[in-house]
Formats: structure tokens, sequence, C-alpha cells
């Protein structure tokens, strides 16, 4: 009994009623319990434990025994105190408990009838079991997934081109055939976003091979901040048809005057209300003012990001520093949820703007953006869907992705570790029997590791990591039993044993 | 050999991780299906030199993105997909050994998303077909893309589904993957003037299966081509939702399929647009091989999808303005207004003799010479609605601007009869037909378009 209330009380219920074997003390653990189960991100042995707790419980008041001799019966240890929540992310848990919180009171506050025990607790068994049909399902829902995105600005005001200013309409005024056409220099906004929209412009563009600021500035701004599908898309795809003209080698055929800069790229992309800052806006997001961005302008963005990266041949519009912003940018992208149904032009960008590197840049660069992006991303399930989302299908890929896993690992060790072998050598001294070994995190470590040497370069030189991994790899498979019921005993244990038989262990 | 084993080892192992899903539908069982997706990936690329997947392995991957019910199955299991036809193509063309000639080269082992067998055993097999998530046959294809036709009915965010999406992502894939098929033949098909290679084609067989009513479903195609574009413009600018957006972790849902949409209903539109003119390729092709006298009775006869086309932009007056819009590659869409002119203006021994190029008539600046006296634009004008004619001539002065612009860069051959008409030319006689126009309706309101044409065609001439 006083462990059991004990463990209510550590898990945060307060004023527990001091009589005991009333039903309502019961219903109150059984509240209390929903939470604390909710509280340490649910175990499904746990749940099965108290289950059965209940039933011989009810089996024994249904047999008119007190409770309270039962209870100190049945006090055996509850051993789930042990386990400590494993990085449990915090959105998941506030549902979670919401969610089971008004169930289990509902329970409570519908059969107030003490007389009627018998009834009263076959509901509480029944309840009991239909919640642990729904924990059993949502065992082990942590999932990846951060707000990459609060609260937009408010965008600029965007301007035509003043009068003057754009010869393209000016100079059609006075041209005679403006007697049918009868365009005057009022309506010249609207009329200019019909020749972008209709696809006029870039065919005008590409005839007198120059672009003038104004038109460029007008149609770039129109991909960052227009409310209207139809103009940034078209914008975009101006720019696309002006940067991807194919008859020069070495140079851009169409003379732009002016060029965007990764300043005003950064610009918008802050006012769409993108932050590094992942853990501040995945917690609490003012919900007085603004909408939660972004704004459907990123596709634009995105696409036009990939089209400037694609003419380094011709054009360098990014230094090599800016290009490894865009690289984690583009990145830290994939984590959010929201943005899940682009990925195809996630990919499409990021594959540009790795490419735009030289291969004398990359290296280096390939380096700095692993060390930068494996600080920024929270050590969860978030930092696997950072490696996985840099797809491996191309050299630079691989060597990125290989490169950021092992930089997580090495963030992950508190930079305990200066050497690929330390890292190794501190993932064999895991002892995965321990109770206290929280496999959550050897989960992620065997994942990381898995990805860091998959496309691993050197494995050929340095038979010494592979000897490690595989001995690392067999103490995941063997030395976990298959009875093991903590939560990622069997995800662990499985990768492992597929990762031993599995051709990228040679 | 050695590599023959070692693929049947990954094949085990990869497929191990699916046979151990219990509940279909946990995120346990998810989880699985994307290790899944992750591991044959790895497996496919991680290798220097990549390995592709065998049979059983794209299979299961298929069967994701048929069944898979959550947003990242879906997205993952598509490119996954994508990324080894690219990696891996069936069937491609490579220089033979000899040196200048060409072979037409199909991978070993072929996995294909369509079984194709007798119309018998498909008929037969189809009652446990439904939604098994294995390859398609003809019926399964015809349901696809019945299955569009709903998704191209959405009105607002709201009646959004993850199912459409995921229809959308099907076919987007399935009408890459027949085109991967066609391209290459139809290359070699050219080079070497031998109609088995194109009989062979997954399009051809997939066209000429009698389970399947060609003509409704090229309609179907077409009235689903010009819905999404409304659909995808539509919904981009559904205000009442962003501005309802605040922050709620279950609206990340619906946000999440409001992009999605808006970036997989455009690339939808494209995909459907590259179905039909490979649909018409291959009518192009097949007319020459009927011309030489290469197909048999067997290869059945088809009506040719421009015609369709032309039919319905002639009796469904609704579908013109969207279909212009929307239908974007030159080439086809020069001929498409070409012919739809020549239907009402031509005599018929001169259509007949349109397969060989030579008709003046069948070009755009011949068709815009038919605009230069007032006579012949006053016949016109009375066989053609007058917006209908300004829309046409607007549209095919900029897929002609297009044409002749990726004939600059050297896409096409000089030899292409579209463009051999100077641009200054095409320009002046654009003008001079709707001077002539006016002057036959003096009442004549411009359409937007056309203001825009002739805005372009006066800068072009003034810059020249």
């Amino acid at each position: 009994m006083l462990q059991f209330s004990s463990a209510l009380i550590q898990s945060g219920v307060d004023g527990l009623p001091t009589r005991s074997g009333s039903v309502k003390y019961i219903n109150q653990i059984i509240v209390a319990m929903l939470s604390k189960a909710a509280a340490s991100a649910s175990k499904f042995q746990f749940w099965r434990f108290t289950l059965t707790k209940f039933r011989i419980w009810h089996h024994f008041t249904s047999n008119r025994e007190t409770t309270e001799s039962l209870i100190m019966d049945l006090d055996a240890p509850l051993d789930f105190e042990n386990d400590d929540p494993l990085l449990p992310s915090p959105a998941v848990n506030k549902k979670r408990k919401k969610i089971i919180g008004a169930k289990a009171q509902k329970d409570y506050d519908s059969d107030e009838d003490e007389n009627d025990k018998e009834a009263l607790l076959s509901n509480i068994v029944n309840s009991c079991q239909n919640q642990m049909e729904d924990i059993k399902v949502e065992e082990e829902i942590s999932e990846w997934g951060l707000q990459v995105f609060g609260n937009q600005k408010k965008p600029p005001h965007l301007d035509f081109p003043k009068r003057g200013s754009c010869s393209l309409l000016q100079s059609f005024i006075n041209n005679e055939i403006n007697t049918l056409v009868e365009l005057t220099t009022d309506e010249g906004e609207t009329f200019f976003e019909g020749l972008l929209v209709n696809g006029w412009l870039s065919k005008l563009v590409l005839s007198s091979c120059e672009v003038e600021k104004s038109i460029a500035n007008w149609t770039f701004n129109l991909i960052l901040y227009s409310s209207k599908e139809e103009l940034r898309e078209s914008a975009c795809e101006f720019w696309c048809a002006i940067l991807s003209c194919k008859n020069e080698i070495d140079s851009l055929p169409v003379k732009i005057d002016w060029f965007p800069s990764f300043s005003e790229l950064n610009k918008a992309l802050v006012a769409y209300g993108f932050s590094y800052d992942f853990s501040s806006t995945g917690k609490s997001v003012s919900t007085d003012s603004g909408c939660r961005g972004p704004p459907k302008n990123l596709i634009a963005w995105l696409k036009f990001v990939a089209a400037c990266c694609r003419v380094r041949s011709k054009k360098s519009i990014f230094s090599t520093k800016e290009a490894e912003n865009l690289v984690e940018v583009v990145t830290c992208l994939f984590l959010d949820h929201q943005l899940q149904g682009l990925s195809v032009i996630l990919y499409e960008c990021m594959h540009s703007a790795i490419s735009y590197f030289t291969d004398q840049e990359w290296d280096t660069s390939c380096e700095k953006i692993a060390k930068s992006l494996a600080c920024r991303v929270p050590k969860d399930l978030n930092c696997l869907r950072i490696v996985d989302c840099i797809s491996g299908v191309n050299n630079r890929c691989k060597h990125l992705r290989s490169a950021v896993a092992y930089q997580i690992l090495v963030v992950l060790f508190s930079n305990k570790a200066t050497s690929e072998e330390e890292i190794l050598n501190l993932l064999i001294k895991i002892n995965v029997k321990d109770k206290s070994c929280d496999l959550f995190r050897m989960y992620i470590y065997l994942l990381l590791t898995e990805n860091w040497l998959l496309s691993y370069p050197k494995l050929e030189e340095k038979p010494v990591i592979n000897e490690m991994w595989g001995v690392y790899l067999r103490s995941c498979s063997c030395l976990i039993s298959s009875t093991d019921m903590r939560p990622y005993a069997s995800k662990v244990r499985n990768k492992a044993s597929y990762l031993l038989q599995g051709p990228t262990n040679k | 050999m050695a590599r023959g084993s070692n693929r049947t080892g990954v094949e085990e192992n990869t497929l191990a991780i699916l046979e151990s899903i219990e509940a279909d539908d946990t995120q346990d069982a998810n989880d699985d299906r994307l290790a899944f997706l992750e591991a044959v990936s790895a497996a496919s690329f991680a290798p220097e030199i990549p390995v592709p997947p065998t049979s059983k392995m794209y299979e299961a991957v298929f069967q994701i993105l048929r069944v898979g019910n959550s947003l990242e199955l879906m997205m993952s299991s598509y490119q996954l997909l994508s990324d080894l036809d690219k990696h891996f193509p069936q069937v491609y063309v490579s220089k033979s050994s000899a040196g200048e000639s060409h072979e037409l080269v199909v991978a070993d082992e072929v996995w294909s998303p369509f079984t194709i067998s007798s119309d018998v055993a498909s008929n037969t097999r189809r009652a446990g077909r439904e939604n098994s998530g294995g390859p398609l046959d003809f019926s399964g294809f015809t349901l696809l893309i019945e299955e569009l036709a709903e998704v191209a009915n959405v009105k607002s965010v709201k009646e959004m589904k993850t199912e459409h999406l995921r229809n959308m992502l099907l076919f987007q894939y399935l009408a890459h993957f027949l085109e991967g098929d066609f391209l290459p033949r139809n290359i070699m098909y050219e080079e070497t003037m031998n109609w088995t290679i194109l009989r062979e084609s997954l399009l051809n067989m997939l066209l000429g299966s009698r389970r399947m009513n060609y003509k409704n479903l090229m309609k179907d195609c077409l009235s689903i081509l010009c819905e999404l574009y409304h659909v995808h413009t539509g919904i981009s600018n559904d205000h009442e939702y962003l501005e309802n957006s605040i922050v709620k972790p279950s609206e990340d849902c619906n946000t999440a399929l409001a992009f999605a949409f808006l970036e997989v209903g455009k690339s939808t539109c494209i995909a459907m647009q590259k179905l039909l003119i490979t649909i018409m390729e291959l009518d192009s092709s097949k007319k020459i091989a009927d011309i030489k006298g290469q197909t048999t009775r067997t290869d059945g006869v088809r009506t040719p999808l421009l015609e369709i086309i032309l039919d319905e932009l002639t009796y469904n007056v609704d579908i013109l303005w969207p279909f212009l819009q929307v239908f974007n590659q030159p080439k086809w869409k020069l001929e498409i207004i070409v012919q739809y002119f020549l239907k009402y203006t031509a005599k018929p021994s001169i259509r007949a003799r349109r397969s060989n190029g030579s008709v003046d008539d069948a070009t755009f600046n011949g068709l815009l010479n038919s605009f230069s006296n007032d006579t012949s634009a006053k016949n016109i004008v009375k066989k053609i609605n007058i917006g209908t004619i300004q829309l046409l001539l607007a549209h095919g002065f900029q897929a002609h601007l297009s044409l002749s612009s990726q004939h600059i860069e050297g896409i096409l051959d000089s030899k292409d009869e579209q463009t051999e008409s100077s641009l200054v030319e095409i320009c002046k006689n654009m003008i001079c037909a709707f001077q002539c126009l006016r002057r036959t309706d003096e009442k004549m309101e411009i359409l937007p378009i056309v203001r825009e044409a002739l805005f372009t065609a006066a800068t072009i001439l003034s810059t020249n």
C-alpha cells in the first residue's frame, strides 16, 4: 500500500484520501495511475501489471474481503519507477494525458453508487482493459517533428515599378500598335501581371536577352511575398526560365540587371516565421497574434533557391558560407510535419544546394554543415529524421549523411570522444542488460552509427572500425533477450540483428 | 553469380522487416514500413556501385505506395520508387559495341507496376484484386483514373483526403513509368523502323486492351487535366483556410495536406499532360507503321488521341480555355491549334495530305496567313466564334515563341517545320491578323491574352 501510494505521490497526484477501501479511492488510483502512465510516456507492461492487480483485487472484493488487506497483499514491488521517461516529446505527452485523463474522469463521475461495487468494479476493470488497448496502440509513439515555423510577420507591401522606371512598358505606350491594344500606364500593374501569368514576360526577355532591374526586382518580390498562387508560381517559372536557358555554357544568355541576394532570401524566411530556435517555437506559440508560418510562398522560395543553385557554373549567386547555410535551412525544413507533402521539392532543393559547391569547397563545407546541424537538432527522434532526409542517392549526399550522423553522435556523447574509434568504444561499453540502460537512446545510437558507417569512405582502410561495429551489433542483438519487455528493446535487437546479417556489414 | 546470391540475401533481410508486422494500422507497423523503405534505399544506393532491388522488393515498395495510409509513407515510397527508376531504368538505349548504331536494353529482371496478362485472365482475377496493393491490371488503371476524377472535384481544403493524395502520387508514378518505358523504344523505332519494339511497349499494350474503354478513358484524362488546374489554383487561394490556421497540433495534419495538395496537384497536372503527349507520340509512330504496312490486324484500330482532343475542344466549349491554359508543351499545342482551324477551314483533300507536313496551311504561319486578307478572315469568322479564334491565335503565337526559343537553344532539330518562318515574320503576321479581324468586326472586344500577345509581338519587332 505504502509503495503504491508513494508511487502515486511521486507521480504528482496530490490530496489522496487517507481512507482506504472506498471505491472512490480506487477510482482515484486509476485516474492517478493513468496520469502517471501518461507522464512517463506510458509502459505497456506497466499497464498489464496494473490490470492484473485490479483483477485480483476485484476478485477479492467480490468476496467481500477488505480492500486494505488485499492491497497489502499485493504490495509487490512496482519497478516502473526505475524506468525513466525516454526523452518523450512534450507535445506527445500532453496529448496523451488529455485523452486518457478525460476518459478516466468520466468513468469516475458516471457512477457514484457505492453500493453497487460489483458493477462499478467490473466497469473499472473494463475501462482499464480499454485503456490498455489504447495504450498498446499508442505505446512507443514518440514521433519526430518540430515546429520549424513560428508566427508569420506581415509581408512587405509589393510595389510595382513606378511610372517611368519600366522601359518595357514605357516604350510600348507610343507604339502604333497600341491603337489596337489601348494600354495606359495606369493599368501597368494588372497588365504586367497578365504578361507574367500567361508566360509572355519570359518570351520577351528571352528574345531581347535582357531583364531590366525593375522587372527582376518586381518578380522576385512576387515570389517571396505575393499571396496569389498564380503570381508567385509564374514569377518563379519566369526566373527559372531566364536562369536555366541553355544556349551558353559559361555565362548566362540573358543579361540580368539585378540579382537577388542571400540576405533577401533569408529575410523572407524570417518573415515566414522560420527560426532555428526550435525548442521555443515548439512549446509555446502565441495564439493571440498572426498565424503560424510558413505561407505557401515557401514552395516558390524553394524552387527559386534550387534554380539559383543550379546556375553556379554561370553565375555564383551565393557565397560558400551562404550556400552552407541554405543546405542547413532546407534540411531543417524536413523536421516540420506540415511540410511532409513537399518532400519532392525539398529533396530537389537540397540536391541543388549540395551540388552548388565546387569539389574543393565540398569537403570543408560538408564538415561545417554537419557540425552545425548536429548542434541544432534536438537529440530525440528528430536527429534520426534529419539523417534519413538526406537521401543517399549520390556521393555528396552520402558523404553529408554520414558526416551528420557522426557529428550527432559526437554531440550525444558530449564531445567526450575525439576520434571515431573512441565513439565506438563508448558504444561498446554500454551495458544493454543494465536495467537503467536507456534503450531509446541506444536505438538512436544504433541508427546513427549505421548511417555513419553505411557510406563511410574509409571503412576499407580501417578494419578496426568495422570490427568494433560488429562487436557493438552483437552486443545489441545477443545481449537483449527476446522476452525483454523494456520499450525499444525489441527495436534495438531487431535492428542490430538485421544489420548483422545485412549487406552493409561486410 | 556472387552478386545474385547477395541480392537474394538482401531481399530476405529487408522483406523480413515487413513480415514482422502484426497489426496493420498501428504506428509500429508504419514505423516498420518506413524502416523497410530505408533499408531498400540503403541496400540499393549505399554500395559503391548501386544495386537495383529485386522484383519482390520493388513490389513491396509499390504496395506501400498503394495502401499506405500516412502522408509520410506515401511520400517516402513515392520518392523511393522515383529514385529507383531514375537510377535503374528498366528500358534504355545504349550505344552498341559496333559503334554508330544503338540498341535497346531491357533489364534482366523486369518489375512492372502493371500486370499484363490476357484479357480473360485479368477478368477472372478481378474479383480479388480490389486494393490488394499489387500491380495494377488494365481495369485497375481505369479505376484509378475514375478516382482521380473525384480528386478533380474537390472544391476546398476541407474536402481533401489522404486517399486523394495517394491516388495522385500513384498516377504520377505510373505515368512516369509508362513514359520511361516508351521513350527509349520510340527512339529505337525511329532509328530502326522496327514496329515490334513499340508494339511491346507497356503503353501500347495498355491502350490496346479490350478491357478498357479507351475513348472514355481519354476523355476522363482530358477533363481531369483541366479540372485539376482549377483545383490547384483554387485551393491555393483558399484564404479562408490560411487565415484560420491558428496553431493547434491537430491542424498540422490539415496544413500538411494543404501543402501536399498544392504541390502534388500541380505535378499531377504535369504528369497527366505527359501521359497525353506520350500517347500522341505513340499515335504518330503507329501511323507511320500503318503507312509502312508494319502493323497487322492484331494491332487493332484506335482513334488517335489528337482527334479525340480536337472533338472534345470543339464540342465541349467549357474546357477550351482551361485546356489551353494548362497544356503548355509547345509542339503538340501548336499542332492541336493548327488542326483545330483546319477542321473548319481546310478542304478534305488537304487534310488527308497533312500527314507529311508539307502543306503550308498546316503551319502556324500558314494559319496566320489565312487571316491576312479581309475576305478569308471573314470566312473563318463565319465558321468559328471570334472569341475562340482570338484565344487560339494568342496561344498558338505563344507556343510558336516557345518553340523558336527552344530552337535557338538547340533543343529541337533545325528541320522542324514550325520554326522555319522567322520570328519577325510571325510577329508581323500576328499583328496583321488582328488588324484584319478588327476591320471585319469594328466592335470586336480584344481578349486580355490577345492584348498581351500583341504587346509581345510589337515589343519583339521593335527590339529586333
